[in-house]
């Protein structure tokens, strides 16, 4: 007996082994979520509930030990505060930078959108790591910056408002702030574009028409119409910023560790794998809940993610 | 006091050399300095490493195919070949027939331990038949019974090692350990930056020098110095005489008055002007000065730390035979010689001196304190005791609520 060869289209035949079909099509990512994320994030419970068995030795036992969470909130709270800041500074900075952008590519790029996109997404193509250690030579004491901001005559005001930090600006809060942004900023962009991509340019016209300045049709129009943008682009930078490692590590100093730095002295340096995987949990789940926050009674159809 | 056999020297990451011909570091060292700044001084590498396994190249515990030596050490850490130069990883396998892997991928000792832990706690032995470590890490490995002892019956050069570093007592009757290089934590600084020489510890923490310093990721060299500073007995460390040099640390660091702690990576902010003075390891400061005139290295008025970093041999190390070829080799004064003359530490092999006096273009460097102190100078330098387990554990949590912020 020969089937028909076009079984999706048959809703009324609850064939099986048709209806597991796209359970087939998620197996592989489903598979990769559950093997790579899942049961390693659930590793960590009992870890992080665990003691070591010696100081060197990889063995814990577990003891149900809740204080790990305390010690670590307590020791480290601070530096979750502040990745958190760090994250939201770096996140608002770069709607700063993404949203002009975002609509000169949409409204005024033309043929030549492909290339901004393209422009927006280079820096990307190297790796992070490099690109921290090229804001060194842009940031460092003899670097290009200072030396702009001192023939300005910024330095002292700058100093004042706690840009500088003693009239440098390499490994300090700023110095971290403009590495995350520079990240996170293609991140922001893109959903931007994309979002902005739906938005009927005669709306625009419209508003035109009506007399609307610039300011109020990009309030009134343009904002609310991309905020599904927005919150696509704020998920995409606020959890990679919160968590990062190598801009601390680089373009900070001491007093500006964050969490990711913590967890990996923990881990590594100082062998206390319990209270590392607490760590990680806490910053897991407040992750979470930012997450939930931002999509809370958004369906995901919402997000125009690139 | 002088450097006595309790060594246990320290020292985080190994760097320097990378000279042109012998004696003339220039562009091409710095460039590949600023390279492994940006491989890895960063600890990412380190972190993903440690996930993995074996060295690179290599996974799971097998590697060390066939007669191959594989030895993990710091980079720039031996004499590299030139055109026409080749170095003595290349002239080793040339004159042995030994072949030869030479994996500079130490970037910092403790992420090597979490690297090789696994392994080691199971059991399995790892690819390398040789590793360099710093003194307190090989201290670490042979109280967890870690290592293998060397096959020093078949190392007649073996005598050729220095009396002051002979027998650490972490390792008495010197049968796991060999030293590699030794060398000095002291002060680094630019001249021009300062404005003025430095002299001893309190000059880093000058208010005139206020965001231009940093100090060392290696606690014992830093904490070393510090102590020192503080009139402390460094050979014998206790948590309660440690306690003023903590707070001092850790004041200096909220207050910006030191913007970084570094492992190798402060040179590059030496050179770049970053930082006008820092605490820094001899060898790594000499070959600076060749490209900038204005650094100087000094071994502060109270004292500088003396460290060694040492070759040892992982459990179930195969090869026994190479490794020993390779030992009596490194300890024959003439190769020696160019191995010091490369990296400018001070080499733990007797004769050194003599070698680099015969020749003219080396002759300057058989008269660097540095490199070979005299006995005043010896006075000044300090080996930075023992900590037991739980005293280390409690230092490392404290130093890292200071250097992690």
């Amino acid at each position: 007996m020969r089937r028909q060869p076009t079984p999706w289209r048959e809703p009324r035949r609850p064939g099986g082994q048709r209806r597991l079909w796209p359970l087939w099509l998620l197996a592989p990512g489903l598979l990769w979520l559950l093997g790579l994320y899942v049961l390693p994030l659930l590793a960590l419970v009992p870890l992080s509930l665990s003691q070591p068995l010696s100081r060197f030795g990889l063995e814990t036992v577990f003891t149900g030990r809740v204080a790990n969470y305390l010690e670590v909130l307590q020791a480290y709270g601070p530096i979750l505060a502040r990745s958190g800041g760090y994250a939201v500074v770096a996140t608002a900075l770069g709607l700063l930078l993404a949203y002009p952008l975002a609509c000169v590519i949409r409204f005024r790029g033309g043929r030549w959108q492909p290339l901004l996109i393209g422009l927006v997404v280079l820096p990307s193509l190297s790796s992070y790591l490099v690109r921290a250690i090229a804001w060194t030579s842009l940031l460092g004491d003899q670097g290009p910056v200072l030396a702009l901001v001192s023939a300005l005559g910024l330095t002292g005001p700058l100093d004042a408002l706690g840009v500088l930090r003693d009239g440098r600006l390499l490994n300090t809060a700023t110095a971290v702030i403009i590495g995350l942004t520079n990240n996170l900023l293609p991140f922001l962009v893109l959903p931007l574009v994309v979002a902005m991509e739906r938005i009927d340019p005669r709306l625009l016209e419209a508003a035109a028409d009506l007399h609307a300045a610039p300011w109020r049709c990009f309030a009134q129009v343009v904002w609310p119409l991309s905020r599904p943008g927005l919150a696509a682009g704020i998920l995409l930078s606020l959890i990679p910023a919160a968590g990062d490692l190598v801009n601390p590590l680089i373009l900070g100093g001491p007093n500006e560790r964050m969490i990711a730095n913590t967890i990996e002295n923990l881990l590594l340096v100082q062998m206390q794998a319990p209270r590392a995987a607490a760590l990680t949990l806490v910053l897991m789940a407040l992750i979470t809940v930012a997450v939930l926050l931002q999509l809370r009674g958004r369906g995901l159809e919402e997000l125009p993610l690139p | 006091m002088a450097p006595t056999p309790q060594n246990n020297g320290c020292r985080g990451v190994a760097g320097a050399a990378a000279a042109a011909a012998p004696f003339r570091s220039g562009r091409r060292a710095f460039l590949r300095r600023l390279a492994w700044g940006a491989s890895g001084a960063v600890l990412l590498p380190g972190l993903l490493q440690a996930c993995g396994r074996g060295p690179k190249g290599t996974s799971g515990a097998g590697g060390g195919r066939g007669g191959e030596l594989v030895i993990s050490t710091f980079p720039l850490y031996i004499d590299p070949g030139q055109p026409g130069a080749p170095g003595s990883v290349e002239r080793f396998q040339r004159e042995t027939g030994i072949q030869l892997r030479y994996l500079e991928d130490i970037n910092d000792v403790r992420q090597f331990f979490a690297r090789i832990q696994p392994q080691l706690a199971a059991g399995r032995p790892l690819s390398q038949d040789l590793v360099v470590l710093t003194g307190w890490m090989a201290q670490r490995l042979i109280a967890l019974g870690w290592l293998d002892p060397l096959p020093l019956e078949q190392v007649p050069n073996a005598r050729n090692l220095i009396p002051s570093l002979r027998n650490p007592a972490w390792d008495p009757q010197q049968r796991y350990s060999l030293p590699w290089q030794s060398g000095i934590a002291g002060i680094a600084y630019n001249i021009k930056a300062t404005g003025r020489e430095l002299r001893g510890i309190d000059d880093l923490f000058d208010p005139a020098l206020k965001g231009r310093v940093s100090a060392l990721l290696e606690m014992r060299d830093t904490m070393g110095l510090l102590m020192l500073a503080d009139a402390q007995d460094i050979t014998r460390p206790t948590w309660a005489t440690a306690q003023s040099s903590f707070e001092r640390l850790e004041k200096a660091r909220r207050d910006g008055q030191i913007r970084r702690f570094t492992g190798n990576d402060y040179q590059n902010d030496l050179l770049s002007g970053n930082l006008a003075a820092c605490m820094g390891w001899s060898g790594d400061v000499a070959q600076l000065a060749l490209e900038q005139p204005e650094l100087r290295f000094v071994v502060p008025e109270s004292g500088g730390v003396l460290w060694a970093d040492v070759m040892v041999m992982p459990r179930g190390s195969r090869h026994h035979r190479e490794v020993a070829q390779w030992l009596n080799w490194v300890y024959d004064p003439v190769e020696a010689a160019r191995i010091a003359a490369a990296v400018q530490y001070i080499s733990p092999v007797e004769g050194v001196q003599q070698v680099l006096a015969k020749t003219p273009a080396t002759a300057a460097l058989a008269r660097n304190p540095l490199m070979f102190p005299d006995a005043a100078e010896q006075q000044r330098l300090h080996i930075f005791g023992p900590l037991s387990d739980a005293e280390e554990a409690r230092w490392d949590e404290r130093f890292a609520r200071i250097t992690e912020g």
